[in-house]
């Protein structure tokens, strides 16, 4: 073996590295949206005028619902990663592929909100209300494609039977990331709706 | 003692394998272009990192010059060029040089083994860093095909989103690179300091390299995205024109300077603390003593760590930010000199009555508090509310800032590579060039940058391609002495690479150190250790005793057992 691939030996303390490994890189991802949603929280209150500015739609329907979806997302997610301890394998299987098709239903969503949006006059280059919509979201919704394919990966060696320890592991760490995900999605969400308070 | 045995390898009379070092445990390319051994990966960042270090020099060699008189000097280089020159050289000589340079090439080969692991934690993500540093610099590189960048190595908005040099994008999209590089390092060093420990390697028994390491990674995890989300909106608003930081959109472009310093600020320390952590290394092995306030120094780089994120304002007291700010920043800002003067405390306690070995490595080190004395001192001034209104962008801070990145962070990581050198390639270099090489180097940089303290301090600003003739004698010094900078350096990369053809055989233990990578042989093998290290207070000279037939050091197992008793 030309290469050490892991330096531990025990599989339990592999795992647990590599959650607490998981754990900072969430700390970093948090610190990323924490710059973005105070930068534009700080312009907002700078900006004496009304958001939306005239002539801009409100923030869409649509958004409440990808909202649910994705925290039930992460709920399905739970009960899953929670089967999965139990070994209750057909319980486990169910629950993850639900969370793989309401993720993907999420981005669905979201593309939606965006079509819809720059239909209705939705400039991205002329306002900063404009710009922060979009520049949140896309940020979020990169995030949450990064999340999708370990998650659809995982899912996909599931379905064909794979609970080796490296799959488990892959279920542990991309849980992890997809409860923050969820979490960074509630937060971005009510920051954009405090951009259009009254100020 | 500890649950570990306590062995000298070296003491052994069977003979080392020749074949099992790490440097030769594979062969080809291709082992190296896929290795995970943290060993090789840390001797790839040092080529990479001395590699962009000469190409930042020669930027520094070129301004340099263009500043002997004070009008036009290099035929061809107007104020323009001359803009990108000194760009180039800060963007090149901050993310490229000084940033990963110890972490990354130091830091990679000898964080693993002074703990007593095998490897960091995520030896994958470890090479992934690498390439992503890799990645980062060619585009940073790129960048000149596309015209290159003017915009100071701070980015500043409005005018790096507005200047006509093309190189912007490429070369911020290449730092947004790097700083996942540096992120992923971090998040392996704290992981690997946690969960790596072998037994009896308590959080007290890590040298203080290590704890600086740590520090150093919680920066690196915690500030660097901040970067990265700035960068990342940097370019979003030079590409559409319209951001967060452009005034004529309802943006704020003080809004960027307060990001950019978020990072920033806490970046120098990024430089500074595993540099200070070397030096703890250094002065204890080359003085023979025990380390003075193992805990001062430990607890100090934590708490820079930690005040690291709150004087960011003080880059920005003319920036128009509220007097109440500024008060705040200074007073936050003067509080910061403090866990850095214990530190300096420290290292003179320790040397007090050492019995000190005036080497290349020692000299360093002392070169670094001397060094490092001036360069915090000078910060003070420029913390001060008053005062700094009359320094602020003068080549007082020029001064001030090469004091403690190069003086300090650079010329600690000089020393460690002299230091690490002979277990890093199995070979000694020559003690007599190393001196000739360090007092090149140290008058070369004083004589640079000392006079910069006086050009600043008369009103010369930086950034600056003309000048006022009053102030040409100071320029041609500090010029001369950049040469003579640059000669010690030549000069030192020249005895280096010669003494991997010539230099005598290293010992496992050529300076009597006591933590875990002398007790391994010289180069490691690929797994580190062969037989099972003693691990104890790693700064416990007493029991480090020369041994003639091995012509190095070895520790004395059985004063290991008297002296440690169980705790
Ligand atoms: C005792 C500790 C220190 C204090 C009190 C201090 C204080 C300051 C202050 C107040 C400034 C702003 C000056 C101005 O722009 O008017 C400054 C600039 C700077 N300092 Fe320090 N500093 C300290 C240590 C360090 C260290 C350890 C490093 C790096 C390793 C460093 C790197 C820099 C850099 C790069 C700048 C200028 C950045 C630029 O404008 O391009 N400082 N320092
Ligand atoms: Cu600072």
């Amino acid at each position: 073996m030309a290469n050490i691939v892991s330096p531990f030996e025990d599989p339990e303390r592999r795992l647990a590295a590599g959650r607490f490994g998981m754990l900072i890189f969430i700390a970093s991802l948090a610190m990323i949206f924490a710059g973005a949603i105070l930068g534009v929280l700080v312009v907002r209150l700078e900006d004496e005028g009304t958001w939306p500015p005239p002539g801009m739609p409100q923030l869409p329907w649509s958004l409440l619902a990808s909202t649910v979806i994705l925290v039930a997302s992460s709920a399905t997610f739970l009960r899953s990663t929670r089967a999965l301890r139990r070994e209750d394998r057909p319980v486990f299987v169910r629950w993850l592929t639900v969370t793989l098709v309401l993720a993907l239903v999420f981005l669905v969503v979201q593309a939606y909100a965006w079509w819809d949006l720059l239909g209705r006059g939705m400039d991205f280059s002329r306002h900063l209300y404009a710009w922060t919509f979009y520049f949140l979201t896309g940020l979020h919704a990169v995030h949450v494609l990064g999340g999708v394919i370990p998650l659809w990966i995982v899912t996909r060696r599931v379905l064909r039977g794979d609970l080796s320890a490296p799959v488990r592991r892959g279920v542990a760490y991309t849980a992890m990331y997809w409860h923050f995900l969820d979490a960074a999605w509630v937060v971005l969400y009510l920051t954009l709706i405090a951009g259009t308070l009254e100020r | 003692m500890t649950t570990l045995e306590a062995t000298s390898p070296n003491a052994s009379n069977a003979p080392d394998p020749p074949v099992d070092n790490y440097l030769t445990y594979t062969r080809g390319v291709l082992s190296w272009v896929f290795t995970l051994d943290h060993k090789r990966i840390g001797l790839m960042y040092l080529v990479a990192v001395l590699g962009s270090f000469l190409v930042g020099g020669i930027f520094a060699l070129l301004v340099r010059t263009e500043l002997l008189t004070p009008g036009a000097t290099i035929p061809g280089v107007d104020a323009d060029v001359y803009n990108q020159f000194f760009t180039l050289h800060g963007a090149i000589m901050v993310f490229l040089v000084i940033i990963p340079s110890i972490p990354g090439a130091l830091g990679n080969f000898v964080l693993p083994i002074m703990l007593g692991a095998k490897d960091v934690a995520f030896p994958r993500l470890n090479l992934g860093s690498f390439y992503l540093w890799i990645i980062g610099a060619i585009l940073a590189v790129l960048s000149l095909v596309y015209g290159g960048f003017d915009t100071g190595w701070t980015f500043y908005t409005p005018y790096s989103t507005t200047t006509s040099t093309g190189g912007v994008i490429p070369v911020v999209t290449g730092v947004f690179i790097l700083g996942f590089s540096s992120i992923f390092t971090g998040l392996n060093f704290v992981v690997t300091i946690h969960k790596l420990r072998p037994p009896g390697m308590t959080w007290f028994r890590m040298p203080l390299l290590l704890w600086a390491l740590y520090a150093t990674a919680l920066i690196q995890v915690l500030a660097t995205p901040v970067l990265g989300i700035t960068l990342l909106m940097l370019i979003v608003e030079r590409v559409f024109q319209i951001g967060l930081f452009d005034p004529a959109m309802g943006g704020d472009p003080v809004l960027f300077q307060h990001f950019f310093w978020f990072y920033s600020h806490p970046a120098v320390y990024i430089m500074i603390l595993p540099a200070m952590g070397i030096i703890s290394e250094i002065i204890s092995v080359h003085a023979h003593r025990h380390i003075f306030g193992y805990r001062f120094i430990a607890f100090s780089s934590v708490a820079i760590a930690i005040f690291s994120f709150l004087v960011w304002g003080h880059h920005m007291f003319t920036s128009g930010q509220s007097p109440l700010m500024n008060v705040v920043f200074s007073l936050i800002t003067f509080s910061v000199a403090i866990p850095s003067a214990i530190k300096v405390f420290n290292w003179m306690a320790t040397l007090y009555r050492g019995s000190i070995s005036i080497n290349t490595p020692m000299l360093y080190g002392l070169g670094f508090i001397f060094l490092f004395t001036i360069g915090g001192l000078t910060g003070l001034h420029l913390g001060t509310l008053n005062t700094d209104i009359h320094l602020h962008d003068t080549y007082f801070v020029v001064a001030h800032f090469h004091y403690v990145m190069m003086g300090s962070a650079l010329i600690a990581m000089i020393g460690g590579l002299h230091h690490w050198w002979p277990k890093m390639v199995g070979k000694m270099y020559d003690e007599k060039w190393g001196i000739i090489g360090f007092t090149l180097v140290f008058i070369g940089f004083n004589v640079t940058f000392f006079t910069q303290f006086m050009l600043g301090s008369h009103g010369m600003p930086r950034r600056y391609y003309n000048y006022e003739p009053e102030f040409q004698i100071y320029h041609v010094i500090s010029t001369i002495g950049s040469y003579i900078m640059a000669a010690g350096f030549f000069w030192t990369l020249f005895y280096l690479v010669q003494s991997l053809f010539s230099g005598a055989k290293a010992p496992a233990n050529p300076w009597g150190g006591r933590s875990l990578e002398w007790q391994c042989t010289s180069p490691p093998p690929h797994d580190n250790f062969k037989t099972t290290p003693s691990v104890g207070d790693c700064y416990d000279f007493s029991v480090v005793e020369w041994d003639e037939e091995e012509g190095g050091y070895v520790i004395n197992r059985s004063k290991v057992e008297e002296s440690s008793p169980d705790h």
